[in-house]
C-alpha cells in the first residue's frame, strides 16, 4: 500500500515550502534545521514528517511552515524559530502567535492556511498538489490519485474518447493564445504520418511570472501524466519538456520525476503493460523570451536559431523535424489528469461560457500579498486584486493592472469588475497571456509604463521581420520623446498608425501584440499623454524632466522623514514645521513621496 | 490546381507559394527579401497579399503562404498599400544612406519628418547576403544578436576563417551595404584581407585565391583547371565553338 502520509488526514506533518521564492528567503535552512531538530532528539517521539514541498504561492511572506493536521500556518520562519516551533507547537500543541500570518487589511492574525483570504478564495486544479506534496516523492503524487487518470485512459477509454473528453472539457491553452487543447490534439492525431511528437512549453519568459515554474518544481508528475495521456490519445512516441535555462530546480525536479515514472512503468516501453511506448526528454531553453513562441521553440529544440516562422501550416501538421507535433503549456498539461479523472463535465462546470476551468495568475506589483493565485475563470479583477491579494498597500490608490505579460495591455479602475477570461481581456485591449498581473498604483506614469514594455520588447523581439523590429524601435523613440516633454500631438496619431501595421504585418504574436501596451494606455490614459505633451507635466511624478515636487504645508506636520530619506539632502525644515524642497538639489527620485505618510509631497 | 489572382485565373501546383505561382504567371508582387534562388524568407513583409479562402479573408505573406486549396488573391488593397508604405518608411529611416531605399521611399509617396534617420546605415536586414553565403556552402556571416540590435556580422565581428572573400553577399545586396575594398592584388571584405588571383588570359585580378581553392576542392579539377575571369571564360567558350564550327566540313 502507499505509505505516503499526504492522504492520511491525521498524520503529523510539517510542510516546509521549498519553492524558489522560499529558498531565497532561507527555506532550505529552515527545512534542514527542522529535520535535525526532529531526528536528533531521542528522548521525544514526535511522529512528524518534514517535507520539502513546492511553492505555497504567497512568496513574499516565505518561508512557510505548515503544521498538519492542526493546519497551523507560520510565515517568514527563520532558523532561530525552529526550536520554539518544535517545543511549543509540536510537543506542547501551542500556537506561536508571533509567527502567524497577519491579514494586511483586518490586521488580525490568522492561524489556518484555510482562513487566509489569499488561499480561501482560490480554487486549485493546476496547483492542486503544489505545496501539498513532496515533489520528489512519486508516492505522494500517487497518494493524491496520481497516475490514476493515465490508468483510466489506457484501460477504459479509446484514444478518441480521451480526445473527446478534452474537447468537451473546453480546456484552452494556458500559454497565451488560448487555443482549444482538444482540437489541437484532434488535428495532430488526424495527420497520418509517424512519428508524432509532444512538447511541453516550460519556457516561461514573461518577467515576473512563475506559475509554470511552481508546477514544474512542485508537481512535476502532473505534467508527465498529462503528456503520457496525450501520447496515448494521439499516438505519440516521444515527448520533450523545454525548460527555461534559469530554472535549475525545475530541471532537477522534472528529471527526478521522469526517472521515477519510468521505474513505475508510467513512461518508457509498454507503459503499464500496454502497447503504448512513450518517453520524455528535458531540453534546456536558449534563454530568449521569443523562444517561448512555439515555432521558435521547436526550431530551438532542433538546434536551430530560435526564430519564429509563419504559421500557415500548424505544428500539428509540421512541427518538430517536420513531424506532426502537439505543443502545450505547462499549466495546460497539469490540467489534463484532473479532466480525465473528474470528467469533462466537472471541469466545464467551472469558469465562463468561453473559458472553462481555472487560471493561475502571478499577481505582483503594488499589492499587499504578491504571489500565485489560482481562481475560476470569470473571477473579477477586483476580487483578485483586492480580496485575494489584499489591495494596494501604503494607503495609495489603484491606477491600473497590466495583464498578459510584456505585450499585454493596461486596464484602468473603471474596468475592475471585469470578469477575467480569454475573451474579456482581449475585448478590453489586453490579453490573458500566461497569466501575469502587475498591479500599479497612482505613483505610476502610464506613458513610462508603455515605454518600459516597448523597451523590453525591443531587446526580446527576434529581430527577424521588419514591422516588429523597426516598429518597436520607433515606438520606443516616440514614447521616449513624450516622456522627455518633446512629443507632439501628432505623435499620438503616428503611434496609432504604426500600431496598425505592426499588428497586422508582423510575423509572430510577439510583434502582433507588441502595440498593446501603447494602444491600451492611449485608450484609457490619453489625458496623461496629453499632459506630457501639452503641459510638459508628468502627473505621477515619474518622468524626471517633467516633474517638480513640492510639499503642501497644509498636509505636512514636519515629521522630517522625507528630509531624512532624501538622498540629495534637498529637503529642509524645522521640527514640527512644514518642510520645503530645494529644487536645485532635487533629483526627482520620488523617495519623499513614497515615504510620506500624510500625502503631503505633491507633484506641481 | 487553379487560383485567382487580381481577377486572373492561373495554374498553381499544390504546396507552391503564392509568390512562386504569381511570378510564373508574370504577376509581380513587391518584395525586398525574396530571391528566386532561395525561396521565401518572410522577413520584409512587403509581399503581403489578401487571401480569400473558404469564406475567410486575411492578409498573408505571399512568399511563405503555400496554396493548398482554391484561393482568391488580391495583390493590392488600400490596407496592403498602407502596410507597404509603412515598411518602406521604417526601412528608409533605418537605412537612409541607401539610394535604393531612398528611391523606394519616394516612389511609394512616403513622407515622415519626425522619425530619427539612422545616418550612415544602408543595411535593411533582408538577409539575402546570409542566404547567398549559405548557398556557397560557407556560412561565414549570419544575423547576430536580437531585437532592434540584430545585424549581419561574422562571428564576434572578427575575420572569419570560413570566409572565402567571394563577394556573393555584396553582389546580391540590394542596398550596397556590404563594403568591398579592392586595391591592387588585395580585396578586403568582412574585416578579412584576401590575395587576388589574376586571370590567366587578361591578367586582371578576378577572384580571391581562397575562393578558387575552395571551388577547386569542391568541383571537378578539370572544370577550373584554367583560372579565367568571367569575361575571358566567355571568350574562350566562343573561341572553342568557332574552332569546332570551322572544323566541320560542311560549314
Ligand atoms: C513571444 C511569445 C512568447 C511565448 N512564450 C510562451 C511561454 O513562455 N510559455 C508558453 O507556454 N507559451 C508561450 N507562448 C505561446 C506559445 O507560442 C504557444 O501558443 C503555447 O505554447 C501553446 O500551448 P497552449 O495551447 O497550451 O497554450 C509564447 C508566444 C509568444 C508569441
Amino acid at each position: 500500500m502507499n505509505k505516503s502520509p499526504v492522504n492520511n488526514p491525521d498524520a503529523r506533518l510539517v510542510l516546509v515550502c521549498c519553492g524558489t521564492g522560499c529558498i531565497a528567503n532561507g527555506g532550505l535552512d529552515v527545512y534542514r534545521a527542522l529535520q535535525n531538530e526532529l531526528n536528533g532528539d531521542e528522548g521525544v517521539r514526535v511522529d512528524a514528517v518534514t517535507k520539502g514541498t513546492g511553492c505555497h504561492g504567497m512568496c513574499a511572506r516565505g518561508p512557510f511552515v505548515r503544521i498538519m493536521p492542526d493546519d497551523i500556518n507560520y510565515c517568514q520562519v527563520k532558523v532561530s524559530d525552529v526550536r520554539e516551533i518544535v517545543e511549543k507547537t509540536l510537543h506542547g500543541g501551542e500556537v506561536i502567535k508571533r509567527l502567524l500570518f497577519r491579514d494586511p487589511r483586518s490586521k488580525k492574525t490568522v492561524k489556518s492556511h484555510r482562513d487566509i483570504d489569499f488561499y480561501k478564495r482560490q480554487h486549485k486544479i493546476a496547483l492542486r498538489n503544489v505545496g501539498v506534496i513532496d515533489p520528489a516523492s512519486i508516492e505522494d503524487y500517487m497518494a493524491r490519485d496520481g497516475y490514476q487518470s493515465l490508468r483510466k485512459a489506457l484501460f477504459t477509454m479509446t484514444p478518441s474518447q480521451v480526445i473527446d473528453e478534452v474537447v468537451k472539457a473546453g480546456l484552452r491553452g494556458r500559454g497565451g493564445a488560448g487555443f482549444p487543447t482538444g482540437l489541437k490534439w484532434k488535428a495532430c492525431a488526424a495527420v497520418d504520418r509517424l512519428p508524432r511528437f509532444i512538447v511541453c512549453n516550460g519556457d516561461e519568459g514573461d518577467p515576473g511570472a512563475f506559475m509554470d515554474e511552481s508546477v514544474m518544481e512542485g508537481d512535476p508528475h502532473s505534467i508527465l501524466e498529462g503528456m503520457a495521456i496525450c501520447a496515448y490519445a494521439i499516438g505519440a512516441s516521444a515527448g520533450f519538456i523545454y525548460v527555461r535555462d534559469e530554472y535549475a530546480q525545475s530541471v532537477a525536479s522534472l528529471g527526478k520525476a521522469i526517472e521515477d515514472a519510468r521505474r513505475h512503468g508510467f513512461l518508457g516501453k509498454n507503459i503499464l503493460g500496454t502497447a503504448l511506448s512513450f518517453d520524455i526528454e528535458i531540453v534546456r531553453g536558449g534563454g530568449a523570451f521569443v523562444c517561448g513562441e512555439e515555432t521558435a521553440l521547436l526550431a530551438s529544440i532542433e538546434g536551430n536559431v530560435g526564430e519564429p516562422r509563419d504559421k500557415y501550416v500548424f505544428p500539428t501538421e509540421r512541427g518538430l523535424w517536420g513531424q506532426p507535433t502537439v505543443i502545450n503549456n505547462v499549466e495546460t498539461w497539469a490540467n489534463i489528469p484532473f479532466i480525465i479523472h473528474q470528467g469533462a463535465a466537472s471541469f466545464a462546470s467551472i469558469g465562463t461560457a468561453g473559458s472553462k476551468g481555472t487560471k493561475v495568475f502571478s499577481v505582483v506589483g503594488k499589492v499587499a500579498n504578491t504571489g500565485l493565485v489560482e481562481v475560476p475563470m470569470g473571477t473579477t479583477l477586483r476580487e483578485i486584486i483586492f480580496d485575494i491579494a489584499g489591495g494596494i498597500p501604503n494607503g495609495r490608490k489603484f491606477k491600473a493592472v497590466q495583464t498578459g505579460g510584456p505585450s499585454g495591455g493596461c486596464i484602468p479602475e473603471s474596468l475592475l469588475d471585469l470578469e477575467v477570461d480569454f475573451d474579456s481581456l482581449a475585448r478590453v485591449g489586453s490579453m490573458m497571456g500566461s497569466g501575469g498581473m502587475i498591479v500599479m498604483d497612482d505613483r505610476t506614469c502610464m506613458v513610462e509604463v508603455a515605454r518600459y514594455y516597448l523597451n523590453f520588447l525591443a531587446g526580446e523581439s527576434c529581430g527577424k521581420c521588419v514591422p516588429c523590429r523597426e516598429g518597436i524601435r520607433r515606438f520606443g523613440e516616440i514614447l521616449t520623446r513624450i516622456c522627455q516633454g518633446k512629443g507632439t500631438v501628432d505623435d499620438l496619431n503616428l503611434l496609432e498608425s504604426l500600431s496598425e501595421t505592426v499588428q497586422s504585418a508582423s510575423l509572430c504574436a510577439l510583434g502582433r501584440t507588441a502595440p498593446n501596451p501603447v494602444l491600451s494606455t492611449l485608450k484609457y490614459f490619453r489625458e496623461e499623454y496629453l499632459e506630457h505633451i501639452i503641459r510638459h507635466r508628468c502627473p505621477a511624478g515619474i518622468c524626471k524632466e517633467l516633474t517638480e515636487f513640492y510639499i503642501d504645508p497644509e498636509f505636512c506636520n514636519g515629521c522630517g522623514l522625507c528630509a531624512k530619506m532624501c538622498p540629495s539632502q534637498g529637503i529642509a525644515g524645522a521640527k514640527k514645521q512644514a518642510h520645503t524642497i530645494d529644487q536645485s538639489k532635487c533629483i526627482k527620485c520620488g523617495e519623499c513621496v513614497d515615504v510620506c505618510r500624510f500625502m503631503a509631497v505633491k507633484v506641481r | 490546381m487553379k487560383m485567382r489572382i487580381d481577377g486572373r485565373e492561373i495554374e498553381v501546383r499544390s504546396g507552391e507559394t503564392i509568390m512562386e505561382a504569381a511570378r510564373r504567371a508574370g504577376i509581380s508582387i513587391p518584395a525586398l527579401c525574396y530571391h528566386e534562388a532561395f525561396g521565401g524568407q518572410g522577413h520584409c513583409r512587403m509581399c503581403m497579399v489578401e487571401v480569400q479562402a473558404g469564406g475567410v479573408t486575411r492578409l498573408v505573406v505571399s512568399c511563405t503562404y503555400p496554396v493548398t486549396r482554391e484561393v482568391e488573391v488580391k495583390t493590392s488593397t488600400p490596407a496592403i498599400e498602407k502596410i507597404r508604405r509603412d515598411i518602406v518608411t521604417l526601412l528608409y529611416k533605418r537605412a537612409p544612406d541607401s539610394d535604393f531605399m531612398e528611391r523606394l521611399y519616394h516612389s511609394y509617396g512616403c513622407s515622415d519628418n519626425t522619425l530619427h534617420a539612422n545616418l550612415g546605415e544602408r543595411c535593411i536586414m533582408c538577409r539575402l547576403c546570409v542566404r547567398a553565403c549559405e548557398e556557397m556552402g560557407v556560412s561565414a556571416i549570419a544575423a547576430v544578436s536580437r531585437g532592434t540590435d540584430k545585424r549581419i556580422a561574422t562571428p564576434y565581428d572578427e575575420a572569419s576563417p570560413d570566409c572565402i572573400g567571394c563577394g556573393a553577399c555584396a553582389d546580391i545586396c540590394p542596398t550596397g551595404a556590404i563594403e568591398v575594398i579592392e586595391k591592387g592584388s588585395r580585396r578586403v571584405i568582412w574585416n578579412k584581407v584576401f590575395e587576388m588571383a589574376d586571370c590567366q588570359r587578361c591578367g586582371r585580378p578576378f577572384a580571391t585565391l581562397a575562393q578558387l581553392e575552395y571551388l577547386e576542392s569542391r568541383l571537378d579539377r578539370d572544370v577550373v583547371k584554367q583560372r579565367l575571369c568571367s569575361n575571358c571564360r566567355r571568350k574562350e567558350v566562343v573561341g572553342k565553338v568557332r574552332r569546332y564550327n570551322a572544323s566541320l566540313p560542311f560549314v
